[in-house]
C-alpha cells in the first residue's frame, strides 16, 4: 500500500522545474515580503528590530494612499475596458477576416511588444508633451489655443498602458474566436438569427473564455505597471506601483512600502476573484 | 408543405463551376438524397438551397417563389450539420427555443412546442442537460429536433450521420426516414454513403463533377444506372463486354438481348450486380460459365465470391452462404439474361 508508485512520482518530476523556480523566485520573496510589512521601521537602516501592525495603520490612516489604490484601481479598470472595447473588433477579424491580411494584423497586434518599454514610454512623452507633436499639431492648425493636457495625468497613463497592454487582450480573445465552429454561427442563422443576433447571442458568449483570460491578463499588468505610469505621470499623478518604489527606494522605508505593495496585491486580487465568479461559465465545467 | 424547384443551378469560385447548371424538382413531402464523392457538388448545392452560399446563376424555387436573393435566416429551412453544431453554452431547451424565440412565439407556446418535440425523438427529461452531456446518437436528435421544432418549409441534411459509428447510423437511418414520414417534410440528404441514400430515399440525384449523373428512385439508381460511374459509385458492380449483333450480346453467360439502338458490331458494356448471379456446382448440368472459385469473404449473411471465368476474367459474385464453395473449386455461374443492363458503347 505505502509503496511509492512511479505513476504518481511521473506528474510531480514534470512539474517540478517550474515549482522550484517559482518557489524560490516568486513565494520565498512573497513570504519575505509579508514578513517585511510587519517590521518597524529603522532609523537609518531598512527595519528596526521587532515587528508592528503599525505599517497598516499608517496606510489605512492616511486617505492619501488610500486614494492612490482607488486612482491605480480606476486606472486598471480603464484600461482594461478600453483594450477590451478596442481589441475584441480586432480579434475577431484576426480569427475570422481574410487570410491575407492575417499575417500582416498579426504583426501589427504584437508590434507594441517588440520594443522596449522605456523606449516606448519615451516615445509616448515626445507624442503627449505640452511641446509634443499632438499638441504642436493641433495648435499649428490653429484646431486649439493651449495644449491640450494629455501629459502628467491619468489620460496619458490610460493611451500609453493601453498601447503596451492590447496584444494581451486580443491574443486570449483571439484563440477563443478561433476555437468557436463556425458552423455554430450558420446553425443560428439558419434558425432565423440575423449576423447581429447571432453575433451576440453565440459568438459573443462561447468567446467569454477569451474575453476573462485577457481582461484578468490587462487589469493585473495594469496595476502592477512601473516604467509607463512612472514616465508619463510623472510627479503629479502616481500609481500605487510608483508609489511603493519611492517607499522603498527613495525614502528607504522596506517595511511601509512592503505594506503598500501588499495592499495592492490583495485590493487587485479581490477584484479578479470577484470578476472570475461575475463571469463563471456553467456551460463548460 | 413546399415543393422545392432548381433550376440550372450553378456555383462558380472562379476556378471553373463546382455545380454547373444542375436542374431538381422536390415534390412536396419528398424525401430526396444527393449523393456522390467529396468534390462533386452536393454539399454547395446545398448550401445554396439553404442560402449559405450565393448562386452564380439559376434559381431555387420554394413554392414557386424564387428564393435566391432571400437572406438564410428569412428562408425558413431547418438545418442540421454533420457536427450537429449544438450551441455548446445553451441547454437542450435552450437550443430548442433558438429558433421559437427568433420568431417571436410567446412563451408558453415554446414550452408545448418543445415538449412535443423532445417526445418525437425520445428525449423527454433531458432538457437541462448541456450538449456535452449527451451521447453522439442524442446530440443527433437534439439536432433534429430544433431544426424541426420551427417548423421549417424545408429540412436540410448534410452528412448528419458521419461521426456516428456504424450500429448507431442503421438505427438512426431509420429513425430520421420514420420522423421525416410522420411529419411530412420536404427533405433533401446530402451523403457520400450509398447506402444511406438507398434506404432512406425517395429519390437519389447521382452527382459527379458539379453535374447531375442521374436523378432516380434508388431501385432505378441501383439496377438502371445512367453510365459506368453511377454503376460503379451505388455498390459493386461486374462489367461484361460484348459485341452487338442483332440487338444480342454474346457473353461468357450465354446470349445477352439489349434494348436500345446500338449499332451491329459495337462493343457495348453491360452492368451484372454481384447478388445477380447464381453459382451451382460443376455438375449441376445447369446452363452457365465455368469458372473457378479464387477467393470468399463470409460476413454472416452474405457470402462474396471473386471468380475466375475460363476466359481469364474476374467476377464478383454475392450470395447466401447456403451452399458453401472453398477456394480453388470449380462452379458454375447462372446469369439471368434480364439482369444485365447495358451502360453504353465502350469509347
Amino acid at each position: 500500500m505505502n509503496v511509492p508508485s512511479r505513476k504518481r512520482l511521473g506528474p510531480l518530476l514534470l512539474i517540478a522545474p517550474a515549482a522550484i523556480l517559482l518557489g524560490v523566485f516568486l513565494v520565498l520573496p512573497y513570504l519575505n515580503i509579508v514578513v517585511m510589512s510587519f517590521r518597524m521601521p529603522g532609523q537609518g537602516t531598512p527595519y528596526g528590530p521587532g515587528f508592528t501592525l503599525g505599517n497598516y495603520g499608517k496606510f489605512f490612516s492616511d486617505f492619501f494612499y488610500v486614494q492612490q489604490v482607488i486612482n491605480t484601481l480606476w486606472i486598471g479598470f480603464l484600461t482594461t475596458f478600453i483594450c477590451l472595447v478596442l481589441g475584441y473588433p480586432v480579434a475577431w477579424q484576426l480569427a475570422r477576416g481574410a487570410s491575407t491580411f492575417r499575417a500582416l494584423g498579426y504583426a501589427l497586434v504584437l508590434s507594441p511588444l517588440l520594443v522596449g518599454i522605456v523606449i516606448r514610454s519615451y516615445g509616448w512623452t515626445i507624442l503627449l508633451g505640452n511641446n509634443g507633436i499632438i499638441n504642436r499639431t493641433l495648435t499649428g492648425w490653429g484646431l486649439i489655443d493651449g495644449p491640450l493636457p494629455l501629459m502628467y495625468n491619468a489620460l496619458g497613463i490610460i493611451i500609453a498602458l493601453v498601447h503596451v497592454f492590447l496584444p494581451f487582450m486580443i491574443l486570449p480573445i483571439m484563440s477563443a474566436i478561433q476555437g468557436i465552429d463556425p458552423s455554430l454561427e450558420a446553425a443560428a442563422r439558419s434558425l432565423g438569427a440575423s449576423k447581429v443576433t447571432s453575433f451576440r447571442r453565440i459568438t459573443l458568449p462561447l468567446s467569454l473564455p477569451g474575453i476573462q483570460a485577457g481582461c484578468i491578463l490587462v487589469f493585473v499588468l495594469s496595476l502592477s505597471a512601473y516604467v509607463t505610469p512612472s514616465l508619463i505621470g510623472g510627479l503629479r499623478v502616481k500609481t500605487m506601483a510608483v508609489t511603493v518604489v519611492d517607499a522603498l527606494i527613495d525614502t528607504f522605508q522596506w517595511p511601509f512600502g512592503s505594506a503598500l505593495a501588499l495592499m495592492l496585491s490583495v485590493t487587485g486580487a479581490i477584484f479578479v476573484v470577484i470578476f472570475g465568479r461575475l463571469t463563471v461559465m456553467k456551460w463548460k465545467a | 408543405m413546399t415543393e422545392v424547384s432548381i433550376e440550372k443551378l450553378t456555383k462558380d469560385y472562379g476556378q471553373g463551376p463546382a455545380v454547373n447548371s444542375i436542374s431538381i424538382r422536390i415534390a412536396e413531402g419528398e424525401f430526396i438524397s444527393l449523393l456522390g464523392p467529396s468534390g462533386c457538388g452536393k454539399t454547395t448545392t446545398l448550401k445554396m438551397i439553404a442560402g449559405f452560399e450565393d448562386a452564380t446563376a439559376g434559381a431555387i424555387r420554394f413554392d414557386g417563389r424564387d428564393v435566391v436573393h432571400v437572406p438564410v435566416e428569412k428562408r425558413d429551412i431547418g438545418m442540421v450539420f454533420q457536427n450537429y453544431a449544438l450551441f455548446p453554452h445553451m441547454t437542450v431547451e435552450k437550443n430548442l427555443a433558438f429558433g421559437l424565440e427568433m420568431r417571436k412565439i410567446p412563451k408558453d407556446e415554446i414550452r408545448t412546442r418543445i415538449a412535443k418535440v423532445l417526445d418525437m425523438v425520445q428525449l423527454t427529461g433531458y432538457s437541462e442537460r448541456y450538449p456535452r452531456q449527451l451521447s453522439g446518437g442524442q446530440q443527433q436528435r437534439v439536432a433534429l429536433a430544433r431544426a424541426l421544432v420551427i417548423e421549417p418549409k424545408i429540412l436540410l441534411l448534410d452528412e448528419p450521420l458521419a461521426n456516428l459509428d456504424a450500429k448507431l447510423r442503421e438505427e438512426m437511418r431509420v429513425f430520421i426516414r420514420d420522423l421525416q414520414r410522420r411529419v411530412g417534410i420536404t427533405t433533401v440528404y446530402v451523403t457520400h454513403d450509398q447506402a444511406e441514400a438507398m434506404t432512406m430515399s425517395d429519390r437519389v440525384v447521382v452527382m459527379f463533377g458539379g453535374r447531375i449523373a442521374q436523378i432516380g428512385t434508388p431501385s432505378e439508381i441501383y439496377e438502371r444506372p445512367a453510365n459506368l460511374e453511377v454503376a460503379e459509385f451505388v455498390g459493386q458492380v461486374n462489367i461484361i463486354r460484348g459485341k452487338v449483333g442483332n440487338r444480342i450480346v454474346s457473353t461468357a453467360f450465354g446470349d445477352v438481348p439489349v434494348s436500345g439502338d446500338f449499332a451491329d458490331g459495337a462493343e457495348l458494356m453491360l452492368a451484372l450486380r454481384p447478388e445477380a448471379l447464381e453459382l451451382l456446382p460443376i455438375h449441376s448440368g445447369a446452363t452457365g460459365a465455368p469458372a473457378k472459385v479464387l477467393s470468399s469473404y463470409y460476413s454472416g449473411s452474405l457470402v462474396d465470391y471473386r471468380l475466375e471465368l475460363a476466359g481469364g476474367a474476374v467476377v464478383n459474385v454475392q450470395t447466401f452462404p447456403r451452399t458453401r464453395f472453398a477456394d480453388g473449386d470449380q462452379v458454375l455461374v447462372h446469369a439471368p439474361a434480364e439482369r444485365f443492363w447495358p451502360l453504353g458503347t465502350v469509347a
